[in-house]
């Protein structure tokens, strides 16, 4: 851990965290982590995704509760709890908005401590309170509108408005700019220079740079949970923050990449808009493996499941070729038999029934091949999922257990294997090693590419940049629902994608 | 690799570290396999304390009530696997089956009728399906729903009328027949029993009834047409159910639109006290059997030890209750 | 300071009173009432000079309906009203002294309530699961209390000057039910606990991280609905002298589809008791007209199980999905035509 002794500030400091640490099972995800904000200052935490960014700040706001280390304002160390933090004025913004949609908006900004005679809702207090926080960030909205009926942008505001009713000394914003259009982005961001300058500390999370040199006073830059450098804004450049971001300089592994030849194009999409994609075209050709890069909430996921039909698309086209046969996808089922399969994000939920066992995980897909007038064989089944379980190296290779009862690595070969028995003509992978052990993280990646080697067509959505730059032949990164750029093999560096997905355009140093 | 070092690989679970302290694990272990042991007890108390229960009448009077309910109750464990929760119109459908038996063999002959009975088994499934499986609609209130509609149009339709079957016919003869010291009725229930049981664990959509259950949405990623399946569930179901009718007219040679009363209930305790998770995907036939056994012969104690059925029905209610409060504490357990 | 306008408001009186249509979820249930009241306006205008045997029948329905919205807006179910009901009813006329089997009627009520909450907030039982077993559990109980049979109020004289008129043609049944709905609407939208069973039922996690206290309004809402089912069981009983161990079954299907209908989201967080009260009036006044017309009970039941059916395959969010659905598959035939 390096800091920059130039960083301090000189202002009077109002929130402070010393060496907080944080681990979720064995891994770290905050790991000595000191951090200090002080009265009329906005500071940026910014850092790739999973750099620990979201646990700091859930942790600042007293919603977790550090393994060690502490929290304090003004200087007194606060009990553990989201009700102590709230009463020493830390009001926090989630991500998710967490606003109640069939109430009104004045009810929303006082969740929670509505004020009340006797138990009756006082409700010319209330209006007064909720009128005075929408004015104190400027927002004009009718108090008696039930939120299910605001745009997204207003429901942001009347989240922020809600923070600002509980008079806070310390504001944190998580991402509020993620559903914002320019101009919408713009006055907010004025908005929290004109909270700052009556003398509140803010700490706003950010994936874009831009707007961090344009509001920030000083950053704090995470990665791996540790803290890599705190930097004053006015001293440096964009460049330099996304190269503290980054880091490490990747040592790939020179003999796992391969020499892609890629054939005819298997998947081809044109103008998909759905829910947080704003029309995109793509392709994927047959013996290639294309990266989706991006940060969090870009509209990656969103883009391949709607492009397949998991999820309903808005606008656009879809078409896969096979053996020189052209169909449309629509919807699921159909693009499943038209030989695509799907790998979600969510391995627990949407991956795997983790009750069945591995046996039956494996049928699922293959049940048709598996099964002679309508019964499943038995003999046939078992050496059908050992087989598979042995292509993907499941460890122990034991198809009679629950699925449960595997580690995520071994769950995560599980959901591969049986798709692989379809033998897929394009295989979609939503965040394929999330959760998975360094090995078996190794052996998925020497799968997918022995697949592509033989002629499967790959599309991979990760956050993982490493695992990005090792896998892919092209990668298109994503910002906002669209692609912002797409880069070779030799052009794509942690840099050049990071810098892609974070809004700020590099040259390309190598 | 031989067989032994399989063994000697540590278990994932136990890499993984420990799973749950021993309260937990009794809690998980009772409401899994507890049901056996209540049943083993039950029946060997029965024998020893309760007087009249080991004679041969009594037995088979237990198989003879035991087999319309247990088919039904076989018939509901589709529904309860796919969590769905219950199917509560059996009730309208199982007086529905027997009435148009006995009301409609006079003019259209057995078969006939059973062939009428059939189309609305098949109407009453597929409207509970389709409205839950693809409108998306909830199973108790839907159910509830063509309950009202069923009941009011058979009780409209026969007035109260109790249809007796001709004495010596076809009907009154299945019900009387004897295999050994055995009613027929038995036999058509172990039938079931091992239909389902085999549809359930053999074929490829009963394997997708049990994955529905367990995981909706890894079902549907994996191709499978979700909505199908639930309407299966629900034909299935609406079929026993139908079967159960048969039975039942069969066995007292009448039918009337009240006959049913009590078996939604009865049949959703039967499949919840074996041992099936009403939150989907776990259970089998055999355990609804099983628990179709134990609620035949706990109402067959308390009726020879002088209770009344108003009784069995408050003791079934509050064995019901604490099997629902064990499954919910036994997910509970697995969880921490 | 200047603001920024982030979305357009309406203006104009013709779009406000639009908006504030669009923004109501009582929508279907005045459809239905509009409906029921202009069929029988032609067929059987005597229901509306009728209007004593209207109300008690409307205030039957909508009794229970009531205490059930207070559960449904959480995003809970409580099937046992139906068997609290009967319960209540017999208990009420077991006991002799008729006042101290009112007050054990609502106490045992409030009683079953807990129960059910103490299953699904402590033991952690899914709702539906929970209130099944009540459901036949309790059923059970009636039986064994009454034996079976229906029980006769011992003090026939007290419990028959409850069904006299009171206020004009108003009987007290009529006049509780009134001041409840009363009581409950002022609960729901102006008092900070019963506004939050939004918040509850709206977004749970939400409510939760905003320190409003979930297992007190869960268990709050249990209670009153066990409490409200509890005094439509002693009412009942009162006006008829005796009580019915098997009432439960018809108006549990009756208050579901005054819930229902009336706009109530069976996922919680939408709806309202003003929604309920009109289904109850919509279905109540069915019935009547119907009664009127002689047709048989039964047919009530076909009708209202129909109403049940259409309305719960109707929710708005469902047919918006399968509206997509349709869409997609019709579009991509044109697709593949083309």
């Amino acid at each position: 851990m390096s800091t920059d002794p130039d960083a301090q500030t000189t202002r009077k400091i109002v929130i402070e965290a010393h060496d907080v640490v944080k681990r979720f099972g064995g891994a770290v995800a905050v790991d000595q982590v000191s951090i200090a904000v002080g009265a009329g200052e906005i500071h940026a935490v910014v850092g790739e995704n999973g750099a620990g960014k979201s646990t700091l700040m859930r942790i600042l706001a007293g919603i977790l509760t550090p393994d060690s280390g502490g929290v304090s304002v003004n200087g007194k160390l606060l009990e553990p709890g989201a009700k102590a933090s709230l009463e020493a004025g830390i009001a926090l913004v989630h991500q998710e908005l967490s606003l109640i949609p069939e109430m009104t908006v004045a009810e929303n900004i006082l969740l929670g401590v509505t004020p009340t005679k006797f138990g009756v809702i006082d409700s010319a207090r209330q209006r007064k309170i909720a009128g005075d926080a929408l004015d104190q960030i400027g927002v004009s909205v009718d108090l008696n509108e039930r939120v299910s009926r605001l745009s997204m942008a207003l429901r942001q505001f009347v989240e922020i408005a809600r923070a600002v009713a509980r008079n806070p000394r310390v504001l944190i914003l998580d991402e509020p700019t993620a559903t914002l259009t320019p101009a919408e982005t713009d006055y907010l961001l004025s908005m929290l220079q004109r909270l700052a300058a009556r003398g509140l500390a803010i700490i706003y999370i950010s994936h874009r740079i831009p707007e961090v040199f344009r509001i920030c006073e000083r950053a704090t830059i995470l990665r791996d949970g540790q803290i890599v450098e705190v930097m004053t804004i006015a001293e440096t450049t964009p460049n330099a923050v996304i190269d503290k971001m980054v880091g490490r300089e990747l040592k790939l592994d020179l003999q796992t990449r391969r020499v892609a030849d890629p054939g005819a194009v298997v998947l081809s999409a044109r103008g998909i808009r759905a829910a947080r994609v704003n029309g995109i075209d793509l392709d994927v050709r047959a013996g290639e493996i294309v990266g989706i890069g991006g940060l969090v909430g870009a509209g990656r996921s969103e883009l391949v499941r709607a492009i397949i039909g998991v999820d309903p698309r808005t606008a656009g086209t879809a078409t896969i070729t096979v053996d020189g046969e052209t169909k449309n996808i629509n919807g699921y089922g159909n693009a499943v038999r038209s030989g695509i399969a799907f790998i979600p994000e969510e391995r627990r939920t949407e991956g795997l029934a983790l009750d069945m066992t591995v046996a039956e995980n494996i049928t699922l897909p293959n049940r048709a091949a598996l099964s002679t007038g309508g019964f499943l064989q038995r003999g046939k089944i078992a050496e059908f999922a050992t087989r598979l379980a042995n292509t993907v190296g499941l460890r122990p290779p034991e198809v009679d257990r629950a699925a449960g009862e595997y580690s995520g690595g071994n769950q995560q070969k599980v959901v591969i294997a049986k798709w692989l028995g379809r033998e897929p003509k394009l295989i979609v992978l939503d965040e394929p090693t999330r959760g998975v052990d360094v090995g078996a993280k190794s052996e998925i990646h020497r799968l997918l590419r022995e697949l592509a080697d033989q002629g499967t067509a790959v599309l991979v959505v990760s956050s993982d940049l490493p695992e990005l730059l090792e896998l892919s032949d092209v990668i298109h990164v994503v910002r906002d629902g669209r692609i912002m750029g797409t880069l070779s093999p030799d052009e794509a560096n942690e840099r050049s994608v990071m810098a892609l997905a974070a809004g700020e355009r590099v040259a390309s140093s190598s | 690799m031989t067989h032994t070092e399989i063994i000697k690989t540590p278990t994932p679970a136990s890499i993984a570290g420990g799973s749950g302290n021993s309260a937990s694990k009794t809690v998980a272990w009772v409401a899994s396999r507890g049901i056996f042991i209540f049943t083993a007890v039950l029946l060997v108390f029965s024998a020893i304390f309760v007087n009249g229960f080991a004679s041969s009448v009594n037995i088979i009077d237990v198989f003879h009530r035991a087999s319309a309910i247990g088919i039904v109750a076989i018939g509901m464990t589709f529904v309860v696997i796919s969590a769905n929760y219950i199917d509560l119109s059996v009730v309208a459908q199982i007086a529905t089956s027997g009435v148009i038996l006995m009301a409609l063999s006079p003019t259209y002959g057995v078969l006939g009728a059973m062939a009428i009975a059939l189309f609305f088994a098949l109407l009453y499934g597929l409207v509970n399906g389709i409205s839950v499986g693809f409108l998306k609609a909830n199973a108790v209130v839907v159910t509830l729903g063509t309950t009202g509609i069923g009941a009011g149009i058979l009780s409209l339709v026969t007035g109260g009328t109790i249809y007796y079957g001709p004495t010596g016919g076809p009907i009154d003869a299945f019900g009387d027949a004897r295999v050994g010291p055995f009613p027929l009725s038995a036999f058509v229930l172990i039938i079931v029993a091992i239909v389902a049981s085999i549809v359930l664990s053999r074929t490829k959509f009963g394997f997708m009834i049990r994955s529905y259950g367990s995981n909706k949405q890894a079902t549907r990623l994996a191709g499978v047409n979700s909505g199908g399946v639930v309407v299966g569930a629900f034909v299935l179901t609406a079929l026993a159910a139908m079967i159960a009718g048969f039975v039942l007219a069969a066995y007292s040679n009448t039918a009337v639109s009240t006959m049913s009363e009590g078996y939604d209930f009865r049949a959703l305790a039967a499949v919840i006290i074996g041992g099936n998770s009403l939150f989907g995907g776990r259970g089998s036939i055999f355990r609804t059997f099983i628990g179709v056994i134990f609620i035949s012969v706990l109402s067959n104690i308390l009726v020879l030890s002088g209770f009344s059925f108003a009784w069995q029905q408050l003791v079934t209610g509050a064995v019901i209750v604490f099997a629902v409060a064990l499954d919910a504490l036994a997910r509970k357990a697995e969880k921490r | 300071m200047s603001t920024i306008k982030l979305q357009e408001t309406q203006t104009g009186t013709w779009n406000r009173v639009k908006s504030t249509v669009a923004r109501r979820t009582e929508g279907r249930a005045v459809v239905l009432l509009i409906l029921v009241i202009v069929v029988i306006a032609m067929q059987q205008p005597i229901v509306f000079n009728a209007y004593g045997v209207s109300l008690a029948r409307v205030a039957l329905v909508g009794l229970v309906a009531l205490g059930l919205t207070l559960v449904v807006l959480q995003g809970e179910l409580d099937l046992s009203v139906g068997s609290t009901l009967a319960l209540t009813g017999v208990v009420v006329a077991t006991i002799p002294d008729l006042g101290l089997g009112i007050i054990v009627g609502l106490i045992t009520g409030l009683v079953i309530g807990a129960l059910n909450a103490f299953l699904i907030v402590i033991v952690g039982v899914n709702s539906f699961i929970a209130t099944l077993g009540t459901l036949f559990a309790l059923r059970g109980l009636a039986f064994v209390l009454s034996d079976g049979r229906p029980v006769r109020v011992t003090d026939i004289d007290s419990a028959l000057t409850f069904g006299r008129e009171l206020l004009g043609p108003l009987t007290p049944r009529v006049l509780i039910f009134i001041l409840l709905f009363i009581a409950l609407q002022f609960f729901t939208s102006r008092m900070r606990a019963g506004r939050e069973f939004y918040a509850v039922g709206g977004n749970r996690q939400a409510a939760i991280d905003a320190g409003i206290p979930v297992k007190l309004r869960l268990f709050t809402a249990f209670m009153l609905c066990g409490f409200v089912a509890a005094l439509a069981g002693v009412i009942n009983t009162l006006e008829l002298t005796a009580a019915d161990p098997t009432a439960g079954s018809s108006v549990l299907l009756a208050s579901f589809a005054a819930v229902i209908i009336g706009g109530n989201l069976l996922n919680g967080g939408r709806g309202s008791l003003v929604g309920t009260m009109i289904g109850a009036f919509a279905l109540g006044l069915m019935q009547v007209g119907l009664t009127f017309a002689g047709t048989p009970r039964e047919v009530q039941d076909v009708l209202i199980g129909i109403i049940l059916l259409v309305a719960i395959t109707t929710e708005p969010n469902n047919l918006r999905a399968l509206s997509g659905r349709v869409q997609r598959l019709t579009r991509g035939k044109a697709n593949a035509s083309a």
